[in-house]
């Protein structure tokens, strides 16, 4: 681990080659660049999260910590992890004040790896349009968090408003195991849905996200019942025959309940996943995610979401001014 | 009808088998044991079996439900890949029934047939059912028409599909693999008959069509105007272990040159498919196998081998006819080489050089096309000394990768070109740990999906290439080699004559 402060950004990129060289060629094979923009307080459980999906994918990790915008000198701190406790990635912690932190882009461009996808992850709430920030502009992929945001739900339509395909949340991939066990038990040949009904609490957005879903796919509206729960708890499907297909959750145990109209009920394997589990998901597939395209316009009354361009162009948006009218540049 | 919840877009779902049980006949066994049931409890971890499930073994023991219960925990604590899940395995034990009897005992498979008939009820399982044969192939036979005659292996009386799972060793020889084609697909339609070569199951086997049909590199080269040669190696550094009474009968080459090293042979051989289903890709395997020429001259270009006592990996091995009943004057191979050829245009006059062997120094499987020399070098001779052939290696195991290796230039004043390795590792790109070939082929059967089984017609044309070998064998002994050497001399001489030699794998 080589620790450098108040540095600049090619003291930063000498650093990583020098590192790279010592440890013999580790992860040569990168198979992509992770960037996480991250709040000081969760840099540790960024890190912890990134290491659980750099096992599966390793990758270069660039964790971007920004503070104290407002500040009128800039001071760049870094530190090069190659190898070592952050699993079979190469990392690095750069942590940015003032208002070098608008330009954090300028000290990341040269350290993503040549040629392999940029992936974006914003560990804490969403932004309000990924065009203000330029590492979400690089990326070809960017992953938000609406569960981070102080309304989620709120939050999840303003994704939806800003979305361009590459975009996801991780509320949809939470959502990921309920529609497994729905689609295993669609597969046995059920009869048309005709309603359904998700018991959730108001503030989480995979309930949204799910009655999306069954919306875009089978055509039902779904009723959402207020759970006790702080997490979603059941969903239901009516069908045209009179049966119904249900999902019940025990978060503690870790585990669901499949109950289908005439048959017995099981008991299936939910665990709750850490988020390193949810961000190796996310990581697996590089490509624009129809499916949340589709189910997130369908939760939002959106239905352009699919055809939107996948580019997006910087917007300068500088928090200083951010009373003022649009300033004209940079 | 299709679920209107899945996506062909949707690739986070994965693919889940329909409501089904799986009969395993020969449960005790060791491929049971080590591979079969921790197989069965990683996909349930991994949450890729359907909400109804059955695991139902049948074996000649007088046990309970709980007796193979137990059999099985221990079994899948053992030997999973995944790690342990108590709840994970609540649920799948409580899905888990015995049938015991002998396979001529007609009561039993009554017995096993109205198990299965009671999981409709009991279970929720529409008569799906995959028979896993993990038993001798001479116990087939009787077991093929208990499943014949209760009417379990027939997939209208049953109401679902029936499919039957078969392993290794496909028949000894043409005609006996003919009678067992016969026999299997008699019982159950062809297309529900499941031929297990856990070489396809793995994720390098399967990257070989990967590597050949999704790049542009490659294939322009992947021709007799550019290889010079191929080899194909499988090396093990183990003996024959408690194999004896089976491996004696048979050897190397029918042991894995029939199905393992013919099948790799075939994927890197074969014509582009015109689609990646299984029938698309299965004409042009079968195409290529049949295009396969065994030399000319059997003794000339095949060498068979025995290993004699020697060090493996710093442990003294007792050599093959030492070994714990394998008699002693035993001309059993446990080496072979062969050159092949391929007869059509893409391959004319390349050879293909394999081998496999037991006790060598490490164990290996690797593809190695070997590229030929660049027609015309414009350096001084003494500073291209070290440049050896293009090498492109498909390593298979250990270490799952693919490496290229060519000439550069060694830094400094003089102009010195020397053989250098560009590597991917699986395992730096992906960690995703790869799921064991057993797991993956398993759910394949389950799902109904062919693409990694060879069928019948494959099975036959392999020992189409085997049998001339095997009949020109006949009578002769085995190339004696020290255990821990790669194979007897004659191997390297095979290659020298024709100014070639082996890798070093």
């Amino acid at each position: 681990m080589i620790g450098l402060w108040d540095t600049s950004g090619n003291e930063v990129v000498k650093a990583l080659a020098a590192e790279r060289r010592s440890a013999g060629g580790l992860a040569s094979g990168l198979a992509l660049t992770l960037v996480a923009v991250v709040d000081e307080r969760l840099v540790r459980e960024a890190e912890a999260a990134a290491t659980i999906a750099a096992s599966a994918h390793p990758c270069r990790l660039l964790i971007v910590v920004r503070a104290d915008v407002m500040q009128q000198r800039s001071r760049l701190d870094a530190e090069i992890v190659v190898g070592g406790r952050l699993g079979p990635c190469e990392a690095v912690v750069m942590r940015m004040q003032g208002r070098l932190a608008l330009h954090a882009e300028s000290v990341v461009m040269p350290l993503l790896a040549p040629d392999v996808p940029v992936v974006t992850w914003w560990q804490g709430a969403p932004p309000e349009r990924i065009a203000y920030d330029p590492l979400g502009v690089v990326a070809d992929r960017r992953i938000t968090d609406a569960a981070q945001a102080d309304q989620p739900v709120q939050a999840l339509h303003v994704r939806a408003d800003d979305y361009a395909p590459g975009d996801t949340d991780l509320s949809w991939t939470r959502v990921t195991p309920w529609r497994s066990v729905l689609a295993g038990a669609f597969d046995a040949g059920l009869a048309k849905a005709t309603t359904a009904k998700i018991v959730s609490p108001d503030t989480d957005p995979c309930a949204t996200l799910l009655g999306g879903w069954l919306r875009a796919r089978l055509g039902v509206d779904a009723t959402f019942e207020k759970g006790k729960s702080k997490l979603m708890e059941a969903v239901s499907v009516s069908l045209e025959d009179g049966g119904t297909v249900e999902v019940i959750r025990d978060i503690d145990a870790g585990t669901c309940l499949l109950r289908r109209s005439g048959q017995m009920d099981q008991t299936l394997p939910m665990p709750r996943r850490p988020l390193g589990e949810e961000l190796a998901e996310e990581l697996r597939r590089l490509d624009a995610d129809e499916p949340f395209a589709s189910a997130l316009g369908a939760a939002t009354d959106m239905t352009d979401l699919s055809t939107r361009p996948n580019l997006r162009v910087h917007v300068w948006k500088d928090p200083a001014l951010a009373e003022q009218a649009e300033p004209a540049n940079v | 009808m299709t679920n209107p919840l899945r996506d062909p877009q949707d690739r986070r779902l994965p693919r889940i088998p329909e409501p089904c049980a799986l009969v395993i006949f020969g449960v005790t066994g060791d491929l049971a044991r080590k591979k079969l049931i921790p197989a069965v409890y990683d996909l349930a971890n991994r949450g890729l079996l359907p909400p109804s499930f059955v695991v139902l073994g049948f074996a000649r023991r007088d046990w309970g439900d709980d007796d193979f219960s137990t059999l099985a925990r221990r079994a899948a604590q053992e030997h999973a890949r995944t790690p342990w899940r108590e709840e994970v395995w609540t649920r799948l034990s409580s899905n888990i029934r015995f049938v015991g009897g002998s396979f001529e005992d007609d009561a039993a498979f009554d017995q096993l047939a109205e198990t299965l008939d009671e999981l409709r009820d009991s279970a929720g399982i529409p008569g799906n059912a995959a028979f896993y044969l993990s038993i001798p192939p001479k116990a087939f036979p009787v077991v093929l028409k208990q499943l014949s005659r209760t009417g379990m292996a027939d997939n209208d009386k049953s109401g679902g599909w029936r499919r039957v799972v078969v392993e290794k060793p496909f028949g000894s020889d043409l005609e006996s693999a003919r009678q067992l084609n016969a026999l299997v697909d008699d019982a159950f339609t062809p297309r529900d008959v499941f031929r297990i070569d856990h070489y396809l199951g793995k994720e390098t086997v399967q990257n070989i069509l990967a590597l050949r049909f999704a790049n542009s590199l490659f294939e322009p080269v992947w021709n007799a105007n550019y290889v010079d040669s191929v080899q194909i190696t499988m090396a093990e550094d183990v003996g024959i272990g408690t194999r004896a009474g089976f491996y004696d009968t048979v050897g190397t080459a029918r042991d894995v040159l029939q199905n393992h090293l013919l099948q790799l042979m075939a994927l890197v051989a074969m014509e582009e498919p015109t689609s990646f289903q299984a029938d698309a890709i299965r004409t042009e395997k079968l195409k290529v196998l049949n295009a396969i020429v065994v030399p000319k001259d059997v003794k000339e270009d095949t060498v068979r081998g025995q290993y004699l006592t020697g060090w493996v990996a710093g442990e003294r091995v007792p050599g093959y006819t030492e070994e714990k009943d394998v008699p002693a004057d035993s001309k059993t191979e446990t080496y072979v080489a062969v050159r092949l050829g391929v007869q059509n245009r893409r391959w004319a006059r390349v050879p293909f050089y394999i081998r496999a062997g037991k006790r060598l120094p490490r164990r290996v499987t690797e593809v190695a096309v070997i590229f030929k020399q660049a027609p015309h070098l414009p350096f001084q001779p003494a500073d291209v000394e070290m440049l050896g052939n293009n090498q492109l290696v498909i390593r298979v195991q250990p270490d799952e990768g693919v490496m290229l290796k060519f000439g550069s230039k060694v830094p400094g004043t003089a102009m010195e070109v020397r053989d250098i390795a560009m590597d991917f590792q699986y395992g730096e790109a992906f960690t995703d740990a790869s799921p064991e070939a057993y797991e993956r082929l398993i759910l394949d059967v389950l799902i109904g999906d062919k693409t990694l089984f060879p069928d019948s017609a494959e099975v036959e044309a392999s020992w189409n290439v085997v049998d001339p070998l095997e009949d020109a064998w006949i009578g002769s002994s085995p190339e004696i080699y020290r255990a821990g050497e790669w194979g007897p001399r004659a191997a390297d001489q095979m290659l020298a004559r024709e100014g070639r030699h082996w890798r070093r794998a």
